[in-house]
C-alpha cells in the first residue's frame, strides 16, 4: 500500500496518498479557493495557510510534511476572526484586487493568535513574505492592527459601515467586494473548477526558449499518443493566426518554418484531461529550432542590416509593410522649440534611461472557455471584456459577428495595464471550440513574466530651457522606447509619453520626437502611468537642474511654472476649472522647504480618459431586478474599486442605500461596452454614464411618488458632458440638472422614500451613453482639447539625512488633485499603492535581460516588501469648482505612481549633488549590488588569512 | 522609532561528525581557542564544525546557548537568546551569526570541502550541490566556497530550500519544513 499522509484541515481529518504541495491538495482536492496560486514558487505569499498556528506557504509545504499537523485556511478561522478581518480590512480600505488578501489574513491571524497586541513593526515582519502590489501595505498593516484590536475587545465593529445606508459620493464606502475577497469565496477564473464544469480539461502552450529562432519542425506525435491527451493544436489550426490589441502582429502560434520573436512565443497548444498529463505531454513535444541571433536592444534594432522583427502588421484594416524596426513614431511640435531654447537664459540637456519593469500583479493570467450558443464563452481576468471579445473574435475570423464570443470578466487579481492584451483567453477559446469542451488555460508565473507586455524601456535625451526668472521657455526631446517583440499598446503609450513629456507647466515651445522599436525582448505595452512615468522622470530631473542654475528652490521653480485654471498647457489645451496643481504644491511646500537639503519634489499630470479624438464612450444600464437597482456596465474592476464607485454614483443620484444596489454581471452579453480599464478613465467616463442612467432612474422614482405615469419601455439618453438628450432627441429636463445643482455631490434631489419608489419600478431599465468628444493629436485649432480632464500631483520625498540610515527614504508626501474624492477610504490606498510602486521603480525594480532572455523570477524583480515601506502621507486637495461630469471625480489610478520616482531622484540629488539619470537609481542604500555572503563571508575569509 | 525586531544567534553546524582517531571529547579543555590551538585541523572528520568546548556557553550572559552533550554541538535556546552576538565573537570556528528571529530557515553547516569530502565528513553536511540556490524564489541562497549561505536580508523564510535539500542541512526552527 502506498504511503499515506494524514492531517487535519479546518478541523477535519483528511488522508491522501499523494505527495504534492499542500497548495495543490487544498485547492484541487478540497476546493478551498481562499488558498490562491500566485506563483507556486514560495515568493508571493498568496497561498499562506496556518500550520500548527504558524503562517506557512502552502506551495512550499507538502502533504508529506503536513503529516500529523493542523492546517487552517481562511475558511477555517473562527467566526469572530472572520468577522473581525472582514470588518477591519473593509473599514481601512485594505482590499483592492483581493488576490493577496486571504494570505495576508492568515499571516495576520496567526500573528494575532500568538500576540494579541502586536506592534506595527511586528505586523510588518509577519507579512514580509506576502507581496501586495495594490495597497502599498499600509492599509493591510492597519487592517491587521484593527482586527487585533477588535479581537482583544479594544475596538468595536460599526455594522452600519458595511450595510452602507449612506453610500453617496464622498462617503466612506465599504467596498462591495470586501467580504468575498477576505473570505476567499469570490471567484477569479482559476477558482472555476471541475465542480462547476465537469467536462473541464486543461490547456497549456509549449513555448519557445529562444528569443529568435526558426522553428524547423514540431513533432507532436508522442504527446498526442499519450493517454489523457485531448489533442494538440498548431498554428494551422488557428483560423486567423494573428491577434493584437490595436495593431495585429502577434502570432497566436509560431508555425513551422516561421521565426520566433521572443522567449515564450507559443509553438503549440497541448490540451489534456488533467494537469499532470498536460505537463507530461508538453515534455513529449519535440521542437527543432535553428537558433538565430536576437535583436537585443534599440541600438541593434536601429543598426544597418538589422534583421526585421516584423516585416508587416495589420492596423485598423490596413496591411502595413515595414522596412525597419520602427513599430511606432510620433512627432509633436508646438511653437518653435529651437529658437526658444537658443534665446533662453538657462538650458540643460541630459540623457535618461529607464528599465523594463514588470506589473507583478498577484494573479497570473487564467481563462476558462466553453462552447456557448453559436460560439464560445470565455471567463476571463482582463481589463476590458469587449477588448478581449474583439481579439478572440478576430482570431476565429468573426470580425463581423463578434457577439459569437461572449466574454465575462471575473474578479481580476490586479492588472496595472498588464492584462489589456489577450494572453490565455484566445487559447482557451480556441481549444474549447475545437474540442467542444470546457478548457482552462493559465500561465505559470514564469510564463507570465516572459509573456505579458512590460513597461517600456526608455532611452531619452531631454533639453529644457528657461528665462532668468525660471519661467520655462521650451523643450526639445527624443524619446526612444523598446517595445519588444510585439506592438501591444506601443502607439498610445509612446504618444502619452510624448504628450506628457512637457509636464504640467505653461510654456508653448516644444519639439518632441518619439520612437518605439521592435526588438526580440519581451513585448512592452501598458503599465500604470502609460509611458508618462518614463518621460516625467526625465523632465522633473531637468526642472531641478534648471532651478539650480537660476538659483531658486526647486519648489519655487515649479510654482512659477505650474498651470492654473484658464491657462494653456503645452499641448494647447486650456486647463479647466478643476485644475488644482498649485493647491497640491502648497500642500507640500512646508515639508519640502523644511527638509530641502535632503528632500526631492516632483509634479506630475495624467490624462483621464482615452481622448485624442477617439470614440471613448462610457455606457451603463440600470435595471430594477428583485427590488434592487442593478448596474450593468462592462468595465473591469481590477482592484481600483470602480464597481464601488458606480454604486456610490447611483446612491448619490437616487438616495438608495447599498442594500438596494448591486453590480450586474460584467459580460459582453449582459452589459454594454464601457471601454477598457485604462487611462484612469472608469471613475470619470463610466462614472458619468452611471450617473446619467441613475438620473433617469431617479426621475422615474420621482414620477412614481408624484403619481405620474412611468414610461413602460427602457428609457435611454446620451450626453456629451454639456447637454443631455433622450433617445428621441428631446432635451433632458430632469430636476436639478439645468441649474447644475444636482450635479454636485450632496445636493441631489431624491424621492422621499427611495426604496418604495424603486419597488414600483421592478423590471424597468434605464440606459445612458456618455461620450465627450476630444480633438485628435495635431488638430488644427489654437486650443485643442486632447482629454476630458487631467489629474495633477506634487510629491515630496524626504530622506534620512544623518546616521546609519542616511539616504533611506523616511517619508513620502503625495498631494493629489483628483477632483471630487468619491470614496475617501479607497483613494488613500490608491495613492499609497501607487507611491510604493513608484518607489520600487525608482530604487529596486528591474527586469534584466541577457541576450533578450529575461533573467528575473517573481521573487527577484525587486518588489518592495512590507518591511521596506516608508511613511507615506496621502494628501488630496478638493477644489470648490469641479467638473460637471461624474460629480467632479477625476482619475487617480495612474497618476499615483508617476511623481514618486522623479521625486526620489531629486531627493538624492539634493542630498549629494549627484544626478542619477538611470532607473533604478545607482548608489543608494537600496541598490542591489551587495556582494554574496557579505558579512559572514568576510568574517570567514578574514579567519583564513 | 519602531521597536527593533528580535534577533537570535544561529549556529551553522548541526553536529554529527565522528571524532578523529585518538580524540576523546571528554578530555578536551573547556575552551575552544585552546582546542583549536592544540588541534589546528579540528577534532572531527569535518574540520569546519563545532569543537564543543563551550566558549560560546561561557560567553553568553543569558544562558541561552549550550553544548548538546549527545550531539556535541552548540544549540541556541531561541526564547532566551537576546541576539547580543557575544557567542559569535567567542567562536574560533566562526560558526555563529546573529540573524532576525523571523528568519527561521538557516543553513546548519559550514563545511567548505568539495562535495564528496563533505559528504563523507558528516551525515548533516552541505555538499554544495546548489539545489537550494536553484529553488530559492528570492535569489537569497548561494553556494559560496562549497556551502550554502543565506542572505538574511533577502530571505523571507519560505522554507523552499529546506524542503528540497537532499542532505537535510537546512533547518527550520519551527520544525515544519525540515525537522532535523
Amino acid at each position: 500500500m502506498a504511503e499515506q499522509f494524514t492531517f487535519t484541515v479546518n478541523g477535519k481529518t483528511v488522508t491522501t496518498d499523494q505527495d504534492k504541495p499542500l497548495l495543490r491538495f487544498l485547492r484541487d482536492d478540497l476546493g478551498l479557493t481562499s488558498v490562491k496560486d500566485g506563483c507556486s514558487e514560495g515568493a508571493c505569499g498568496t497561498c499562506t495557510v496556518g500550520v500548527d498556528g504558524i503562517a506557512t506557504k502552502g506551495c512550499v509545504i507538502t502533504t508529506r510534511l503536513a503529516q500529523g499537523r493542523t492546517i487552517e485556511t481562511v475558511e477555517g478561522l473562527t467566526h469572530e476572526e472572520q468577522e473581525a478581518f472582514v470588518y477591519a480590512f473593509g473599514a481601512v480600505g485594505a482590499v483592492q484586487c483581493g488576490f493577496c488578501i486571504p494570505g495576508m489574513v492568515m499571516s495576520g491571524a496567526m500573528l494575532v493568535r500568538r500576540n494579541p497586541d502586536p506592534s506595527e513593526e511586528e505586523v510588518k515582519w509577519a507579512i514580509r513574505g506576502n507581496i501586495c502590489r495594490c495597497t502599498g501595505y499600509k492599509k493591510i498593516i492597519e487592517g491587521i492592527l484593527k482586527a487585533a484590536a477588535i479581537l482583544r475587545g479594544d475596538e468595536r465593529m460599526d455594522d452600519a459601515l458595511e450595510k452602507g445606508d449612506d453610500y453617496g459620493v464622498g462617503e466612506r464606502a465599504f467596498r462591495v467586494d470586501v467580504r468575498r475577497k477576505v473570505l476567499g469565496y469570490g471567484k477569479y477564473p482559476d477558482d472555476l473548477a471541475r465542480e462547476d464544469y465537469p467536462d473541464m480539461c486543461y490547456a497549456s502552450a509549449v513555448r519557445s526558449k529562444y528569443p529568435r529562432a526558426r522553428v524547423v519542425s514540431i513533432d507532436t506525435s508522442k504527446a498526442e499518443a499519450l493517454p489523457g491527451v485531448v489533442g494538440v493544436l498548431l498554428a494551422r489550426d488557428v483560423p486567423v493566426n494573428q491577434v493584437g490589441h490595436l495593431i495585429q502582429d502577434w502570432d497566436v502560434m509560431i508555425a513551422e518554418g516561421d521565426v520566433t520573436r521572443c522567449v515564450g512565443d507559443a509553438i503549440c497548444l497541448v490540451v489534456a484531461e488533467d494537469e499532470a498529463t498536460l505537463a507530461k505531454a508538453k515534455r513529449l513535444v519535440k521542437v527543432e529550432y535553428e537558433v538565430l541571433e536576437p535583436v537585443r536592444n534599440i541600438a541593434e534594432a536601429k543598426a544597418a542590416g538589422a534583421p526585421l522583427v516584423h516585416d508587416s502588421f495589420n492596423a485598423f484594416g490596413n496591411h502595413v509593410v515595414l522596412h525597419d524596426n520602427v513599430c511606432q513614431s510620433r512627432h509633436i511640435t508646438r511653437g518653435d522649440a529651437k529658437a526658444a531654447l537658443a534665446a533662453s537664459a538657462h538650458v540643460v540637456t541630459h540623457d535618461f534611461e529607464t528599465p523594463f519593469t514588470e506589473h507583478a500583479f498577484l494573479e497570473p493570467e487564467c481563462a476558462v472557455a466553453f462552447p456557448y450558443k453559436n460560439g464560445v464563452k470565455v471567463c476571463s481576468t482582463d481589463q476590458g471584456a469587449y477588448d478581449t471579445r474583439k481579439e478572440v473574435a478576430h482570431m476565429f475570423g468573426w470580425d463581423a459577428e463578434p457577439e459569437r464570443v461572449v466574454v465575462q470578466t471575473m474578479l481580476v487579481g490586479g492588472g496595472f495595464g498588464g492584462k489589456e492584451d489577450v494572453s490565455v483567453q484566445h487559447l482557451a477559446a480556441l481549444a474549447a471550440v475545437r474540442f467542444g469542451r470546457t478548457v482552462k488555460c493559465k500561465l505559470t508565473r514564469q510564463e507570465s513574466l516572459a509573456f505579458h507586455p512590460k513597461r517600456h524601456y526608455m532611452y531619452a535625451t531631454f533639453t529644457l530651457g528657461c528665462d532668468e526668472d525660471g519661467h520655462l521657455t521650451g523643450l526639445d526631446c527624443e524619446v526612444n522606447f523598446d517595445t519588444g517583440a510585439y506592438a501591444s499598446l506601443c502607439g498610445p503609450v509612446l504618444e502619452r509619453a510624448c504628450t506628457h513629456a512637457v509636464g504640467p507647466y505653461t510654456y508653448q515651445n516644444t519639439d518632441i520626437r518619439g520612437f518605439g522599436y521592435y526588438t526580440n525582448n519581451p513585448p512592452a505595452g501598458a503599465f500604470r502611468g502609460f509611458g508618462v512615468c518614463q518621460t516625467e522622470f526625465a523632465l522633473e530631473a531637468c526642472m531641478d537642474l534648471l532651478a539650480n542654475e537660476v538659483g531658486i528652490s526647486p519648489w519655487e521653480m515649479r510654482w512659477r511654472n505650474a498651470v492654473e485654471p484658464g491657462e494653456v498647457l503645452p499641448n494647447g489645451q486650456i486647463a479647466d476649472c478643476s485644475t488644482a496643481l498649485k493647491e497640491t504644491l502648497l500642500a507640500v511646500k512646508d515639508v519640502y522647504e523644511k527638509n530641502a537639503s535632503h528632500a526631492g519634489i516632483a509634479c506630475a499630470m495624467k490624462n483621464s480618459g482615452v481622448g485624442v479624438g477617439l470614440p471613448d464612450a462610457g455606457r451603463a444600464n440600470i435595471r430594477v431586478e428583485g427590488g434592487r437597482a442593478v448596474v450593468y456596465s462592462a468595465t473591469s474592476d481590477i482592484g481600483q474599486g470602480c464597481n464601488t464607485v458606480f454604486l456610490q454614483d447611483v446612491a448619490e443620484a437616487t438616495g438608495l442605500p447599498l442594500e438596494a444596489l448591486a453590480n450586474g454581471e460584467c459580460s459582453t452579453e449582459a452589459a454594454p461596452d464601457s471601454g477598457t480599464t485604462s487611462g484612469s478613465r472608469q471613475t470619470v467616463v463610466t462614472g458619468e454614464a452611471v450617473r446619467g442612467a441613475a438620473f433617469l432612474l431617479r426621475d422615474a422614482m420621482l414620477d412614481v411618488e408624484a403619481g405620474r405615469p412611468v414610461p413602460q419601455g427602457p428609457v435611454r439618453a446620451k450626453g456629451d458632458g454639456k447637454t443631455i438628450t433622450y433617445e428621441d432627441g428631446t432635451p433632458y429636463q430632469g430636476v436639478g440638472y439645468a441649474d447644475g445643482s444636482a450635479l454636485v455631490a450632496g445636493h441631489g434631489i431624491h424621492p422621499a422614500d427611495p426604496r418604495a419608489a424603486l419597488l414600483a419600478l421592478e423590471g424597468h431599465e434605464f440606459g445612458y451613453v456618455y461620450f465627450e468628444p476630444t480633438d485628435k493629436l495635431g488638430a488644427d485649432k489654437p486650443n485643442p482639447k486632447s482629454h476630458i480632464c487631467y489629474g495633477f500631483s506634487s510629491t515630496v520625498v524626504v530622506l534620512e539625512e544623518k546616521g546609519p540610515n542616511r539616504g533611506k527614504i523616511k517619508e513620502i508626501y503625495a498631494a493629489h488633485d483628483s477632483g471630487k474624492v468619491v470614496n475617501p477610504i479607497a483613494i488613500q490606498g490608491q495613492i499609497e499603492g501607487g507611491v510604493l510602486m513608484g518607489m520600487g521603480y525608482a530604487l529596486t525594480e528591474d527586469f534584466p535581460m541577457k541576450d533578450a532572455v529575461p533573467q528575473a523570477k517573481y521573487g527577484t524583480l525587486g518588489l518592495l516588501h512590507s518591511t521596506q515601506i516608508p511613511n507615506i502621507h496621502a494628501i488630496y486637495v478638493e477644489k470648490e469648482h469641479l467638473l460637471p461630469v461624474s460629480y467632479g471625480g477625476k482619475g487617480i489610478g495612474e497618476i499615483a505612481t508617476i511623481g514618486t520616482a522623479p521625486a526620489v531622484q531629486n531627493a538624492y540629488h539634493q542630498l549629494d549633488g549627484e544626478l542619477r539619470w538611470r532607473l533604478p537609481l545607482d548608489d543608494t542604500p537600496y541598490s542591489r549590488k551587495r556582494a554574496w555572503g557579505d558579512e559572514r563571508l568576510s568574517v570567514l575569509k578574514g579567519a583564513e588569512e | 522609532m519602531a521597536k527593533r525586531m528580535p534577533r537570535v544567534a544561529v549556529v551553522h553546524c548541526a553536529g554529527g561528525t565522528a571524532p578523529l582517531d585518538g580524540i576523546v571529547r571528554e578530555e578536551l579543555p573547556h575552551d575552544c581557542a585552546q582546542i583549536k590551538a592544540a588541534h589546528p585541523n579540528g577534532i572531527g572528520v569535518c574540520s569546519w564544525g563545532c569543537l564543543g568546548g563551550g566558549s560560546c556557553e561561557a560567553a553568553c550572559p543569558f544562558g541561552a546557548i549550550h553544548v548538546d552533550p549527545e550531539r556535541h554541538v552548540a544549540v541556541v535556546d531561541r526564547d532566551a537568546c537576546r541576539g547580543c552576538g557575544k557567542c559569535a565573537k567567542a567562536c574560533p570556528q566562526h560558526l555563529i551569526t546573529v540573524a532576525p528571529a523571523a528568519n527561521v530557515i538557516q543553513v546548519r553547516c559550514s563545511n567548505q570541502d568539495r562535495g564528496p569530502t563533505a559528504r563523507k565528513a558528516c551525515p548533516n553536511s552541505c555538499i554544495g550541490c546548489g539545489m537550494c540556490e536553484r529553488v530559492c524564489p528570492m535569489g537569497a541562497v548561494r553556494v559560496v566556497d562549497g556551502r550554502a549561505v543565506i542572505d538574511d536580508e533577502k530571505c523571507v523564510a519560505c522554507g523552499m530550500c529546506a524542503t528540497k535539500c537532499p542532505r537535510g542541512a537546512i533547518h527550520d526552527a519551527n520544525g515544519i519544513m525540515a525537522v532535523r
